[in-house]
């Protein structure tokens, strides 16, 4: 038997306002002026007529319609929930009627989906860690089993956090830098720690969320069938495919039949005697580790890099990462909460993705992401911002 | 192949963009086996050329010159005389076999024109820049805009400096755009110096190049970082006003007028410039961007200026948005990571920007036509 488990990431960042050296320093309340509350809401409200809502509904079709065969996951951000409760509560009660099924499990992250886990020490991490946690069981009233850290970011470190705090699971990227000649198809263990690594297969995963509509590519058009026949074919375990929730209907429109693709998974999948549906829940119960994996440096979902370097991959990104950790440290001295909590939406690390000066390929799929017309925008911006929040954090 | 190139300026003694681009076409083009003869105005400084296939041949005296107007005064109404007078004298001295003509700008396609049909070969025109870039989209003058539609109608290929330039030419001179190449310009790059707090334009002080939006920045800038020093380099008709205008806003101090300058100052200015900025109005490319990258200043340009649209590691500005422009400046000033990468990568940048690849760009256009 091989099990597929497929895993969606929901997360929206809250972005920011045009914010200029001149602005720095006005008495001015931080919440309203960092972020763009008009453009947050129209982009979130966008996404969710093409993607989330369709998506969400479509899921629960194929789960009634599989009687609970077929399983996903999910891990949905803190600052995507505070979305859907400030402007579509309808959202989260679509993600609590999935969850309702029992054919859906949810995975904890950082609250803020922030680069928290790479900080000098992990007391942030934590903490946001525990805040997700609690908004999890305040939400859904579920304790998740399976941790998976921001775009699959994860290093030793990370990884033995997360058993600590009482993890069974956690998710990352199965690339060659750690495996070598290995298959992502098994569970492994870290080399420093107690808790089972679930590897993202890159290849079966990608062929979703990036090369679905692209008609260069030799497996176009990518069909239902014709991709449950290539996983009837793969060796291993578990087929792990960790897919950007908006994928669905955004990155890949509509009109690329994207949604007849999804919906006709299950049942093609299903097809095949040997393959069934796991949640990372399940996948951690019912299968044993058959390795270990050591990654000192960390490792991540983005790019063709595979690491941090989206996020920290030039000067800029650097100086922004070391201000906003500095001014981290002051603002818990004076301990303010209103402006502990703008200082943590900024930690997203969608910020830092914006001002990534990356090249060819990998710098298209950010200015496509990007609200910013270039690296420089985004950091001119950020770093304005962040002066603005440090002089506030003196005050 | 032999080329008969009839340009209007060459270095060091030059004026625009398009003296330097005749300079690094004609040297790389003579380099890779095209003999070119260049024709230009007899000037005081005797021009030459140090390669065999690359013939500098001055063809008399002219007081006109590419960037004046009709109305200037000193020449009064002499100058549609004078243009007439030595687009004849061009036509009159371009002698022996080419295969094909090549002409920059407006000042002597009436002689390219003739001389296409006299000779019976190919005509390609390169547009450094139209009648519309040069008087800022206000009031251009049809006078030049009738002489720019017929070289460009009667070219069989024409080179546009930039995919903006390409629109100028197929939205307001109604050209089939088929018939247009874009080869953007390149820069020999001039290297670092020691740097100071010197914020540079250099260009015609002309309503086209934005000097004015220049000083208003300078003024938000100077309220936050006392002591910056901006430094206006360059002629033109401007001046007087510029200088007004500084005086007015109470920054007479923290400005310097150059006037004009020597190749070698320009190049001293360009090596202790810590930011350049480029806020032209109408820009067909900007070859100035690319030379002050070169020598270490990062850039904030205009984001209509041609040079923006091939360029990722610049900033860009609306010219007539000073608020961002002085926000950039101040944040250049400030961020030393932003400054460093923009040096750093816009360095690397500009090695696709090479007068061997213009070379070969423009080759090919004389291929398409022959």
């Amino acid at each position: 038997m091989t099990s597929v488990c497929l895993y969606f990431e929901v997360h929206q960042p809250v972005r920011l306002n045009r914010f200029s050296v001149f602005n720095i320093g006005k008495k001015s309340d931080a919440f309203s002026t960092y972020f763009n509350h008009e453009l947050n809401r129209w982009i979130f409200e966008k996404v969710a007529r093409k993607c989330y809502l369709p998506t969400n509904n479509l899921l629960l079709d194929l789960i009634n319609e599989h009687q609970g065969k077929f399983r996903v996951s999910f891990s949905i951000t803190g600052t995507f929930v505070e979305y859907c409760q400030r402007y579509i509560p309808e959202l989260l009660d679509s993600f609590k009627k999935l969850f309702a099924t029992g054919a859906v499990d949810l995975i904890d992250e950082t609250y803020f989906h922030s680069l928290s886990g790479l900080y000098d020490d992990l007391d942030e991490f934590e903490e946001q860690v525990k805040m997700h946690r609690q908004m999890i069981k305040k939400i859904f009233n579920y304790k998740p089993k399976v941790f998976r850290n921001t775009e699959t970011i994860y290093d030793n470190r990370i990884a033995k956090k997360a058993a600590d705090m009482g993890y069974k699971g956690i998710l990352t990227e199965g690339t060659e830098k750690v495996l070598g000649w290995r298959s992502p198809n098994y569970l492994y263990k870290p080399v420093n720690s107690d808790i089972k690594v679930l590897l993202r297969n890159y290849t079966l995963s990608d062929d979703v969320g990036f090369r679905f509509s692209a008609r260069e590519w030799p497996g176009f058009p990518l069909t239902a069938d014709k991709y449950a026949k290539w996983m009837s074919g793969c060796d291993g375990d578990l087929i792990n495919l960790f897919i950007d929730y908006e994928t669905f209907g955004e990155h890949q429109w509509i009109e690329t039949g994207i949604f007849d693709f999804l919906k006709h998974l299950p049942g093609e999948v299903l097809k095949h005697n040997h393959l069934d549906f796991v949640t990372v829940s399940e996948a951690v119960n019912r299968y044993n580790v058959v390795g270990e994996i050591d990654v000192p440096w960390a490792i991540s979902w983005a790019d063709a890099d595979r690491d941090v370097s989206t996020w920290l991959g030039n000067n800029m990104q650097m100086a922004c990462f070391n201000e906003l950790k500095d001014i981290g440290k002051k603002l818990k001295q004076i301990d303010d909460k209103d402006l502990l909590y703008v200082w943590r939406l900024l930690q997203t690390s969608d910020h830092l993705y914006y001002i990534s000066t990356k090249g060819a390929e990998d710098g298209d799929v950010h200015a496509y992401f990007s609200p910013y017309d270039a690296p420089y925008e985004g950091f001119i911006n950020y770093m304005n911002i962040l002066q603005d929040l440090k002089q506030k954090a003196n005050q | 192949m032999k080329v008969a190139m009839i340009g209007w300026e060459y270095p060091p003694f030059k004026a625009g963009g398009l003296g330097t681009h005749c300079y690094g076409l004609t040297r790389s083009l003579a380099d890779k086996g095209v003999a070119v003869d260049f024709y230009m105005p007899k000037t005081k400084h005797n021009t030459r050329s140090d390669k065999n296939n690359l013939v500098i041949k001055e063809v008399g005296e002219t007081e006109i010159f590419p960037y004046d107007r009709p109305d200037d005064k000193a020449l009064g109404g002499k100058f549609f005389e004078a243009v007439y007078r030595y687009n004849d004298l061009i036509v009159q001295r371009v002698r022996g076999k080419y295969n094909l003509i090549h002409c920059h700008d407006w000042l002597t396609m009436k002689a390219a024109v003739a001389l296409k049909e006299k000779m019976g070969v190919p005509l390609v025109v390169t547009i450094h820049s139209t009648e519309y870039d040069r008087s800022g989209w206000l009031y251009p003058n049809q006078w030049f805009i009738d002489i720019e539609k017929e070289g460009m109608q009667k070219a069989d290929r024409i080179i546009a400096v930039s995919e903006f330039t390409k629109r100028v030419i197929v939205e307001k001179y109604g050209i089939n755009p088929d018939k247009v190449a874009v080869v953007h310009n390149a820069v020999y790059p001039i290297g670092e110096g020691e740097k100071q707090k010197v914020v540079l334009f250099l260009g015609r002080l002309t309503i086209q190049k934005g000097p004015e939006f220049f000083l208003r920045a300078a003024k938000k800038v100077l309220e936050y970082e006392k002591d910056c020093r901006f430094v206006v380099a360059g002629m033109g008709d401007m001046l007087p006003r510029l200088i007004n205008q500084a005086v007015d806003m109470g920054i007479a101090q923290n400005v310097i007028f150059t006037g004009l300058l020597t190749e070698e100052e320009v190049k001293h200015i360009y090596r202790i410039a810590n930011i350049y900025v480029m806020p032209s109005v109408s820009e067909p490319f900007g070859i100035t961007a690319l030379e002050a990258m070169s020598a270490g200043a990062p850039t904030i340009v205009s984001k209509t200026a041609g040079v923006s649209e091939a360029l990722y590691n610049s900033l860009r500005v609306d010219f007539w948005d000073t608020d961002e422009m002085a926000n950039k400046i101040i944040s250049l000033l400030r961020y030393d990571p932003l400054r460093r990468t923009l040096v750093e990568r816009g360095k690397r940048e500009l090695e696709l920007f090479t007068w061997d690849l213009v070379a070969d760009r423009t080759i090919d256009v004389y291929k398409g036509v022959l």
